[in-house]
């Protein structure tokens, strides 16, 4: 599905990337994990197409074209999806609108018709109950005056309404208390299946509990040090990273 | 000066017809007219060099044919939807401006009607709210209006629906001239609504007088040809506990200059002055606020949003006079640009002179480009880069219209907006 190599990105001229390789496979759960600044971010918004980013180096194929020639809602409507680890707040726009336009965007472009306004309200209050969230807050402009949760869970809303094929999560846990924490892990558990895939990037063990990754990569001064199963979250969290530059440890597989 | 009266002469002698025209009127009412156009003729029409008009430029204005030119016959305005329907549908007793039903507890008059039925009130503020000493273009309204609409609130009336006033192509709907008079307690809404078809010059001026604990919310929807010159003045005058909002709506003419102002008289008064421009091709928008804080304990507010494309042209300036007295003043202003290309420019300019030293004023302007995170954010949902800045700009504008309180009025501007910036691409 996503084949990542040898990825350099700079940004104003500043080294972010250096290096990156990650093949994610239809139906797998990436988990990216590592320390403050080491580039997760910058990861996440090149695959969804972010202006700013000079690519000095590699590619980053999705399903056998070439993404980072894509612009981005091309990207978004082939189905790969972002959940913004800081979500936008846009006064005057409602969440209704926004995303009545976009599923029907998406849908137009799978040559599928396009949603009445009343098959739209039907399908988000369908996604919305589970969300622990009131389907008042479409009638509300996007994001705006939400709270760190609320953001969170929109974002999750958003995903399950646009069904994307590659979903990056960048820290959506971040900030969570356990019990918004299984409300996101369910809503994206409910989307798993054969031919959806998710890059998961956490600072934090806690969320692979919920959300069982199939590998587990360490992303350190933009490179991935290390990758290996979800034991090696386990690991990362009573050891933390400092130990990941030291050793010299085999790159473990990279996604298969 | 010279230069004035060189070029005068069509003033000179309109003025002569209008004087001879107007001779029933009150000697009054004529001193005030000789009055206004001595002081025009010693005025002239301001040019850039005036620091009043420095972005503005009027000077196609000064020989004054495209104020006293014959407009084409059967040249009929475009008027938006709500006020659609000829001038004689209207009601007529107080002249073909006024359209619609006039709501109980109202007095909508003529001028002749008026100084016959309330001269003491006519007399008290006709011509006494909005200057004309130092306000050129208000002294030409003065010294040639031909007719005027006085609206009366009587004291303790509600009216909840608003008065409506159309300004076309008519022969006397060059010069509008509007005066309110809010009674006691009561409360009045008026739209007045300015369009037009091709080259022309109109020069409106409507004077509020707002009695104790009166309301006035006042709205002008100016849509004129995009060949014309539209200046306008609105000005208030509040008595204690009164309320005065206005709303400028101005998407039309070449040249449009709006100076509106109020000076809250009375202790406990508040005032809401609120636009919303959106301009293009090479239009020019110009608002002059002034906000003058007589008294203590009076709040004003002031929101006014812009949109400007293609070598459009923005000029505000706010002035926010707080006199030694006026202690506890509470005056917030904002003007908001929204520039869609690199050729359009606003020159903004918040002007506070403040003598009372317990006071709270704070202004704030910004000129900027659409924000590209939240262009992103749409686009990375799968909205086109296109659809998405699009979606933004009527976000941004619409916004402004949150403060008209006529449901149909801000429809009909949501649905304009809509229309110009936000319609599905095919
Ligand atoms: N727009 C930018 N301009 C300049 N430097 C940037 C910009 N965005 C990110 N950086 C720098 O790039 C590096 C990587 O940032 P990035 O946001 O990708 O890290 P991260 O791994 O997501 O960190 P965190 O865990 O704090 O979210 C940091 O050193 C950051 O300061
Ligand atoms: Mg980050």
């Amino acid at each position: 599905m996503l084949q990542i190599r040898n990825l350099h990105v700079s940004i104003d001229g500043q080294k972010i990337l250096r290096g990156i390789d990650l093949d994610v496979q239809p139906g797998t759960v990436h988990a990216v994990m590592g320390p403050n600044g080491s580039g997760k971010s910058t990861l996440a918004s090149v695959l969804a197409g972010r202006d700013g980013y000079e690519i000095e180096e590699g590619s980053v194929t999705y399903n056998g074209q070439d993404l980072l020639d894509m612009d981005p809602e091309i990207r978004a409507r082939e189905g790969v999806f972002l959940a913004f680890q800081y979500p936008v707040e846009v006064p005057g726009v409602t969440t209704m609108y926004f995303m009545r336009e976009a599923v029907n965007a998406v849908r137009k472009h799978r040559g599928e018709e396009e949603l009445s306004a009343g098959e739209f309200l039907k399908l988000a209050r369908q996604k919305i109950g589970p969300l622990g969230m009131d389907a008042d807050m479409l009638k509300r402009a996007i994001n705006e005056g939400f709270s760190g949760g609320e953001k969170k869970r929109s974002e999750i809303f958003q995903m399950a309404m646009l069904e994307p094929k590659l979903a990056v999560l960048d820290e959506t846990d971040s900030g969570l208390d356990i019990d918004a924490l299984k409300i996101v892990a369910d809503g994206v558990n409910s989307l798993r299946s054969a031919d959806r895939s998710f890059v998961v990037i956490t600072h934090y063990q806690r969320l692979l509990n919920y959300i069982v990754p199939d590998y587990v990569h360490v992303l350190s001064d933009g490179k991935i040090e290390l990758s290996g199963d979800k034991t090696l979250a386990l690991e990362l969290e009573s050891r933390g990273y400092g130990w990941i530059n030291d050793d010299v440890v085999p790159q473990a597989v990279a996604g298969v | 000066m010279p230069a004035i009266a060189d070029r005068a002469d069509i003033y000179l002698e309109r003025f002569n017809d209008a004087l001879a025209r107007s001779a029933d009127e009150p000697t009054w009412l004529l001193e005030r007219r000789k009055r206004a156009m001595e002081r025009f003729l010693q005025l002239g029409v301001p040019s850039l060099k005036h620091e009043e008009y420095k972005y503005t430029d009027l000077s196609g204005l000064a020989d004054g044919q495209l104020l006293f030119a014959t407009r084409p016959a059967g040249a009929e305005a475009a008027l938006p939807s709500y006020a659609a329907g000829s001038a004689s549908d209207r009601a007529t007793a107080a002249g073909p401006q006024v359209l619609g039903r006039v709501p109980q507890g109202a007095r909508v008059q003529s001028l002749a009607g008026a100084l016959r039925a309330e001269p003491d009130l006519v007399q008290r503020h006709l011509a006494a709210i909005a200057d004309y000493e130092d306000h050129a273009l208000c002294a030409v309204n003065t010294a040639f209006f031909a007719d005027a609409v006085v609206i009366q609130a009587e004291r303790g009336a509600v009216l909840e629906e608003p008065i409506q006033l159309v300004f076309g192509d008519g022969p006397r709907d060059s010069l509008p001239r509007v005066l309110i008079v809010a009674g006691r307690n009561s409360s009045v809404q008026v739209v007045e609504t300015y369009a037009g078809s091709g080259a022309y010059w109109r020069n409106a001026v409507t004077e509020i007088y707002a009695e104790e604990n009166a309301r006035v919310d006042h709205y002008r929807a100016q849509v004129e040809s995009l060949d014309a010159y539209h200046t306008g003045r609105l000005q208030a005058s509040q008595q204690r506990d009164s309320f005065v909002s206005s709303f400028s709506i101005s998407f039309g003419a070449a040249v449009a200059r709006n100076d509106i102002g109020t000076r809250l008289n009375g202790s406990g008064c508040e005032c809401s002055l609120d636009g919303l421009y959106a301009v293009r091709g090479d239009q020019l928008v110009d608002h002059h606020t002034s906000i003058d804080h007589a008294m203590p304990h009076c709040n004003s507010h002031q929101l006014y949003k812009g949109v400007l494309d293609d070598r459009a042209k923005g000029v505000f300036n706010g002035k926010i006079f707080v006199r030694t007295d006026a202690q506890k003043t509470d005056a917030v202003q904002s003007n908001k640009n929204l520039l869609l290309s690199d050729q359009s420019e606003v020159n903004t300019k918040p002007q506070l002179e403040i003598d009372a030293n317990d006071v709270r004023c704070t202004h704030g302007a910004t000129i900027g480009q659409l924000d590209s995170e939240a262009a992103f954010y749409l686009q990375s949902r799968g909205i086109g880069a296109d659809r998405a800045r699009n979606l933004l700009t009527y976000a941004f504008a619409a916004d402004a219209l949150e403060r008209i309180r006529v449901a149909w009025l801000k429809e009909h501007f949501e649905s304009l907006l809509l229309d110009r910036f936000a319609s599905q691409e095919p």
